[in-house]
């Protein structure tokens, strides 16, 4: 059963007269990590808002078509009722505090407050969350006093929390250095092996082809392309686009026209599909 | 002096265990009796001194006073310049500077003013020194107030330490493109736009941020709300609360009702 349907979706911001996101036409199985890339501006963060169904109830724009999260439809479920079953973490961490908690436990308590969770079940859920991201020595300390990418973790932990079947992420490692993005990139690795839809706005192609399921290229607002790494990620269309190729699918590409990997053999998009293509040859 | 909780002042005094909205009640009737109490020296004074006491109870009273003294000297200062100087009212001189008249009767306006505005900030910092703005937040929402409004309401408080790091990332990168904020009195005039637009434009794109961000996490589902801490309070502190509202009204009443 699809966890997420995307049916000729179309947004304009208010204000605006151009379309943010036009006729965007996907689906996500549950349990899969998909990921959506394009180029700033292309309508990655739009899409993420619309799944979490900040679109169209905080942003009054104009939408069409469908959206569709674990059977909820965005036009009548908003980001209250999809809270629980629905998780965003946006790009900048230290945003994402609520500011009204005194220590990293407490932050991570907020949610579930919200959501009337009896407060006898919160310490487990808490001390579960804090664990998943690596943060229970840091219980007792001021969301503040972390470092960005502790305040990531942090954000994700407030969000995983609340139990949510799936997980939108809106370029979570943007602002942190390659230690914290690691760390994210771990956690998110471990939600998958335990079943959750993760949807991720990235730009790290390797990561991307290393651990998606499927993906989706935005381009100006539109879909323009969609499938599996290994398909999508080795056609010309992406450089074009500016996205570009990853070095290895390059290296492999240049090794075809010199005899350096063989000619039925499908462009790699991993390190691991580079080196044994090249061994093979 | 802004630490990670805005200017609030962790600790485990009689008063930092007070219920935020025993503070919160004492601080608004003080400012109700500052301005609005009969007998304007009275008035003035006695809701200060009590609130010094408070202070000085919890061991706040330096920080109370090296926070006052920032605040309302330079205020003090202008207003005895204005007011001895310049006042209508004034028909009694007790000092000639030069061509200038200092009168009596502006210079004892101005010191009112100065008492009236003291006491009201010392019975502030009872409650923003000793409380932490999530708890005061959290006091508000289970009496019943909206949690929009009651974030509102903690928002300036909380939001200090941000704004307190942001404002020191801008001032350095506008140093460092060659801005010059210290000098004279207009050369810091100068420098206050490029301070003060980036830190307003940024601030609006956190505000929008973290609506979304509280938002996706329940922040207005519409479930009755648990609390992971609950707040002590307890039947004297309620009763406290009652009898400094009742306090504040009648000593309105004696002056504008049975004046």
């Amino acid at each position: 059963m699809a966890a997420i349907e995307v049916q000729n979706f179309s947004y304009i911001y208010p204000g605006e007269s151009e379309a943010a996101l036009r006729n965007i036409h996907f689906e996500v199985e549950a349990g899969q990590l998909f990921a959506i890339l394009g180029a700033n501006g292309a309508g990655k963060s739009t899409l993420c808002l619309a799944l979490a169904g900040l679109i169209p109830h905080l942003f009054h724009g104009e939408m069409n078509g469908n959206v569709t999260v674990l059977g909820m439809n965005t036009l009548k479920y908003g980001p209250s009722e999809l809270a629980g079953k629905v998780g965003l973490v946006l790009q900048n961490p230290a945003n994402q505090l609520s500011g009204m908690r005194y220590t990293v436990y407490e932050e991570v308590a907020f949610g579930l407050e919200n959501l009337g969770v009896p407060s006898i079940q919160m310490p487990e859920r808490i001390k579960k969350a804090l664990s998943w991201v690596g943060l229970s020595e840091l219980g007792d300390r001021s969301p503040y006093a972390l470092s960005g990418g502790q305040q990531q973790r942090l954000a994700l932990a407030s969000v995983l929390a609340l139990e949510p079947q799936v997980l939108i992420l809106d370029e979570p490692t943007a602002m942190l250095d390659p230690k914290g993005s690691q760390e994210i990139f771990e956690i998110i690795h471990k939600l998958t092996q335990m079943g959750k839809t993760v949807i991720i706005a990235e730009h790290r192609l390797e990561w991307v082809a290393c651990h998606a399921d499927r993906m989706l290229v935005l381009k100006e607002g539109e879909a323009i392309l969609q499938g599996k790494p290994a398909q999508v990620m080795t056609l010309p269309l992406l450089k074009e686009i500016g996205i570009g190729w990853l070095r290895y699918t390059e290296a492999a590409y240049l090794g075809k026209k010199r005899n350096l990997w063989l000619e039925d053999m499908p462009l790699p998009v991993t390190l691991e599909q580079a080196v044994v293509g090249f061994l093979r040859v | 002096m802004v630490s990670h909780f805005g200017i609030f002042l962790p600790g485990c005094s009689r008063l930092h265990r007070l219920h935020p909205l025993t503070k919160l009640t004492f601080t608004l009737a003080a400012v109700i009796i500052v301005f609005g109490g009969p007998g304007k020296w009275f008035s003035a004074l006695v809701p200060g001194l009590i609130a010094l006491a408070i202070l000085a109870s919890a061991g706040l009273a330096r920080i109370g006073l090296r926070i006052t003294l920032r605040i309302l000297v330079p205020l003090a200062l202008m207003l005895l310049f204005v007011h001895g100087l310049f006042s209508p009212v004034n028909q009694n001189f007790i000092l000639q500077l030069a061509i200038f008249k200092v009168g009596r009767e502006g210079v004892l306006y101005a010191v009112l003013v100065i008492l009236r505005l003291t006491a009201a900030l010392f019975s502030s910092l009872v409650l923003v020194l000793s409380t932490h703005p999530a708890h005061l937040v959290q006091a508000l929402e289970e009496a019943g107030l909206s949690p929009r409004f009651a974030y509102l309401f903690g928002s300036p408080l909380l939001l200090i330490p941000q704004l307190s790091g942001r404002i020191q990332s801008i001032r350095a990168a506008q140093q460092a493109r060659g801005l010059e904020i210290q000098g004279n009195l207009l050369r810091r005039v100068k420098a206050l736009f490029p301070l003060v637009a980036p830190l307003a434009f940024s601030a609006l794109v956190d505000v929008e941020e973290r609506a979304l961000a509280l938002e996706v996490r329940g922040f207005s589902a519409p479930h009755t709300k648990t609390y992971l801490n609950a707040l002590q309070d307890s039947s004297w502190q309620r009763l406290l609360r009652w009898g400094m509202l009742a306090l504040a009204v009648g000593l309105l009443a004696k002056r504008f009702v049975w004046a």
